[in-house]
């Protein structure tokens, strides 16, 4: 038999257990209200207090534990964003993890994992979460693990983190916002397996990754809006995966974001090679681009291939500024899976090869980016510290999440400036 | 395939498993005599293996291959239907694979010992049966393809023979070629394995192969069997006649040997773990580059990246000895059976992709057969294609 292991180390919860035998549990406690460490020392006894619907409120401090966060409505939240730290300290593998519906995460930092920093998920069993358990021989199965509906992530730096920072997968109806991340070996967010995702991230800043944002696989209704992906080294990729659930990748709406930049050398290195790409998409199909500023990136402003057999179909740029790229937009798909329907509007150049744009409602032909020299990676746990980001303000009495994240209206998104959140990210302000 | 302390089977490979391990290799061993003449008494020779069932012999059973194989690939005598004339030669053959099996014979004086033979069709009369047959349409063409000789891509059928004593497998390939009208050989290949515990042996380049691959029941229902209707029991076979540049890749440092590979040699993979361990394909260096490389032959064969299935691998090594040239017409016989065919091809046009090991190789005779569901006396071999 294939042994099929849980090779992500997923025992959050049974270590959690030896302090806290109902630390997993979806009840217990009846608190509306726990301080830490005012009340009891570490988070994950106040999540074992806390009632459903409650919050518990972190004070500055680091804390080196990991936190699964079993029960509905809870809101993790931090008084001070840089100084409240959940530390994995190089080895433990999860900051923040929320396996039930309705959980808010806000307003800290969580640091060198070796995994994930912040992880929204649906697939857990009674030992935590179980992301990329295995190795593929079998699926993320959504009718055993339905995804986890309603989640808020707003005002958390995830940096140094091994694989992402903060990470939604098998997961409906959430928001990331004015979030922060660095230093991950694959990228510093990452949006996952579901379809009718309805899920918004705005507002967000990723520098220093291998990869700043990442979706592979979660379709129709992803909003990516008025984001900073600049200064790592592939700013942002909408791709296929087979190993995962739910392919191919399509739908998404990307409106008013800042892709620029991506060469960074002192980050972890991207595992493919990739560098210097802004855009990259992989097999994904009938995304929407609108008045995204995508510019300077080394070898090509968007990257068109295809994944396997999928190949990149239907997406569409309509006046986003495409300049100062190595290219404009490549196609480098093979031929088992040409693009074909990616249109450009009004039309960019130069592209690879030359006539790829020429028409734009069949299959496009295919070129070679020419090789570059990919700098060596630096330890994800080495990366520069973010410089300050601000905290969240007092959010006053709220109920829970609601059913729907209401999308903002896209038509008054403009092409951000080219200093989009310039102040919240150390590449911008000549410490690159 | 957990490394169960004492017999694991690195342990049995090695012989370094205690008392346990020594006696499995020895019992092994029996039946393979090494380098002398082979006795002509019939006491000696392997446990016989079972020829009948839903399943054709020699695909999964015996769970250890046979040292010694010899796959043929024929072409059928005329005639735009091959229908009556194939379904009655079919059954010949079947008849005559039952009778070479069930004692000794003409061919065999010493009885079969462990010879299996299974037959399978290629797409060619598999699409003049019914063109939605499985494996009905021939394999696109892969990278090196263009380089194969006539007739050495298209066969009509496979017999497929393996046991452990090589000089049974030529008389017995004749008798069921004799029994199908007018077929002809078009290739043939004799292959040898080292030893080795399960599907697990070293290959011409001296890595441990055969590591992953479905095991135990189940894991073949999933993966290799097809499993309904009346051709239940059949699988998909591909054939692979893969020419090997071993001095190439023998004059690399062992590292990066093992890189392009993802595995040691004794198949401990890159990314940590035993002999016997599964690939990690998300671990990585502080500093972001995959433990098991990103171009390495173990992650671009992965099935997770294509969504296959699981393939059962029993490839067995050639040597033809010197090409004019001077190098060596030697290399491994890639056989693999999975319940479709698009497991491998979408695996093949992955590696022609993503594979650092494929520079290594040449394809020098290419393949895809319907392996039959399993006969008996009964159920004539093949008789289900017609039901
Ligand atoms: C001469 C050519 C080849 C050699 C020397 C070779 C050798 C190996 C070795 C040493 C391994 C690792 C050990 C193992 O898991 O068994 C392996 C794994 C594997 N190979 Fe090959 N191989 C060759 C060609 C192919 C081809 C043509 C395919 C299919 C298209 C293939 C499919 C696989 C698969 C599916 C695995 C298991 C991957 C996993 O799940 O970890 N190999 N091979």
């Amino acid at each position: 038999m294939l042994s099929r292991p849980l090779t992500a180390l997923l025992a959050a919860c049974a270590l959690v257990a030896v302090l806290a035998t109902t630390a997993c549990g979806g009840s217990g406690g009846d608190r509306s209200l726990v301080h830490v460490p005012g009340d009891v020392a570490t988070i994950t006894k106040a999540v074992d207090r806390v009632a459903p619907g409650g919050t518990v409120l972190i004070a500055p401090g680091v804390y080196d534990e990991q936190v699964v966060v079993g029960k509905r409505d809870v809101t993790i939240r931090g008084e001070d964003r840089d100084a409240v730290v959940v530390d994995g300290g190089g080895r433990r593998p999860y900051g923040v993890v929320a396996t039930a519906d309705g959980v808010r995460i806000e307003n800290l930092t969580v640091r060198r994992t070796t995994f994930y920093g912040v992880l929204v998920t649906g697939l857990h069993d009674e030992n935590g979460p179980s992301a990329h358990d295995g190795q593929g021989y079998t699926h993320l199965d959504p009718d055993k693990f339905p995804p986890v509906q309603r989640f808020s992530i707003d005002h958390v730096t995830a940096t140094d983190n091994g694989l992402y920072g903060i990470y939604a997968f098998d997961a409906n109806h959430g928001v990331i916002r004015d979030s922060y991340a660095s230093g991950s070996a694959d990228s510093g967010f990452y949006v996952g397996q579901c379809r009718s995702c309805d899920i918004l991230v705005q507002g967000n800043v990723a520098e220093r990754n291998a990869v700043g944002f990442e979706n592979a696989n979660a379709s129709d209704s992803v909003v990516i809006v008025g984001n900073r992906f600049s200064g790592n080294r592939v700013g942002m990729t909408l791709i296929s995966n087979y190993q995962e659930a739910f392919t191919p990748q399509r739908a998404n709406t990307v409106v008013g974001n800042l892709v620029s930049d991506n060469q960074q050398a002192d980050t972890p290195e991207q595992a493919t090679g990739g560098w210097g790409i802004g855009l990259g998409i992989s097999g994904g199909q009938d995304n929407v681009l609108l008045r995204n500023r995508i510019t300077g990136n080394v070898r090509a402003g968007v990257l068109l291939a295809n994944t396997e057999d999928l190949a990149a179909t239907g997406n569409t740029f309509t006046d986003d500024v495409l300049t100062g790229n190595g290219v404009a937009v490549a196609n480098v798909s093979a031929a088992r899976a040409p693009a074909s329907g990616n249109c450009v509007t009004p039309a960019a150049a130069p592209t690879l090869p030359a006539d790829l744009l020429a028409d734009c409602h069949g299959t496009q032909p295919t070129g070679t980016l020419p090789a570059v020299d990919v700098p060596a990676g630096t330890s994800f746990l080495e990366v520069a510290a973010p410089p300050a980001q601000p905290s969240m303000p007092d959010p006053g009495e709220r109920g829970p999440l609601p059913a729907t994240v209401t999308m903002p209206d896209l038509d008054t998104i403009p092409v951000p400036a080219a200093d989009l959140l310039a102040d919240l990210a150390g590449t911008a302000q000549g410490s690159s | 395939m957990s490394d169960t302390p004492g017999i694991s089977r690195r342990a049995l490979l090695l012989g370094t498993g205690g008392v346990v391990a020594a006696a499995a290799v020895a019992a092994v061993g029996t039946a393979v005599t090494q380098g002398g003449p082979t006795t002509s008494t019939t006491t000696d020779r392997a446990p016989g293996v079972r020829a009948t069932g839903r399943t054709q012999a020699g695909v999964a059973r015996p769970a250890t291959p046979q040292r010694q194989a010899l796959h043929a690939v024929l072409r059928l005598g005329g005639g735009a239907d091959p229908g009556p004339d194939l379904r009655s030669g079919l059954a010949a053959a079947g008849a005559t694979i039952l009778r070479l099996v069930s004692g000794p014979s003409d061919e065999l004086p010493d009885g079969p010992g462990d010879l299996t033979i299974h037959v399978g069709l290629g797409p060619g009369p598999l699409a003049a049966i019914d063109p939605t047959l499985p494996a009905a349409t021939a394999m696109p063409r892969f990278a090196g393809d263009d380089g194969i000789p006539a007739g050495r891509d298209d066969g009509d059928v496979l017999v497929a023979l393996a046991s452990s004593d090589g000089t049974a497998l030529r008389p017995a390939l004749d008798a069921v070629v004799a029994s199908l009208p007018g077929a002809t050989t078009l290739w043939a290949e004799h292959g040898f394995r080292g030893p080795g515990q399960g599907t697990i042996a070293r290959n011409p380049l001296g890595y441990h192969d055969g590591i992953i691959v479905p095991e135990g029941d189940d894991e073949l229902d999933e993966n290799v069997w097809l499993a309904h209707g009346p051709l239940a029991g059949a699988t998909v076979c591909v054939l692979r006649r893969l020419r090997l540049d071993r001095t190439r890749f023998a004059a690399l440092a062992e590292g990066e040997r093992d890189r392009v590979i993802g595995r040691h040699a004794d198949g401990r993979p890159l990314s940590g773990g035993g002999p016997t361990a599964e690939v990690d394909l998300q671990a990585k260096t502080p500093e972001g580059a995959y433990l098991t490389p990103a171009r390495s032959h173990a992650r671009a064969a992965h099935p997770s990246f294509t969504g296959s299935a699981l393939m059962l691998r029993r490839g067995y090594a050639f040597d033809r000895g010197p090409l004019a040239d001077g190098t060596a017409d030697a290399g491994l016989l890639f056989v693999c059976f999975a319940h479709d065919l698009e497991t491998f091809v979408r695996t093949q046009l992955r590696l022609d992709e993503t594979d650092d090991l494929m520079p290594f190789t040449t394809p020098t005779a290419s393949g895809s057969f319907l392996v039959l569901p399993g006969f008996d006396a009964a159920h004539p071999l093949g008789h289900q294609l017609w039901a």
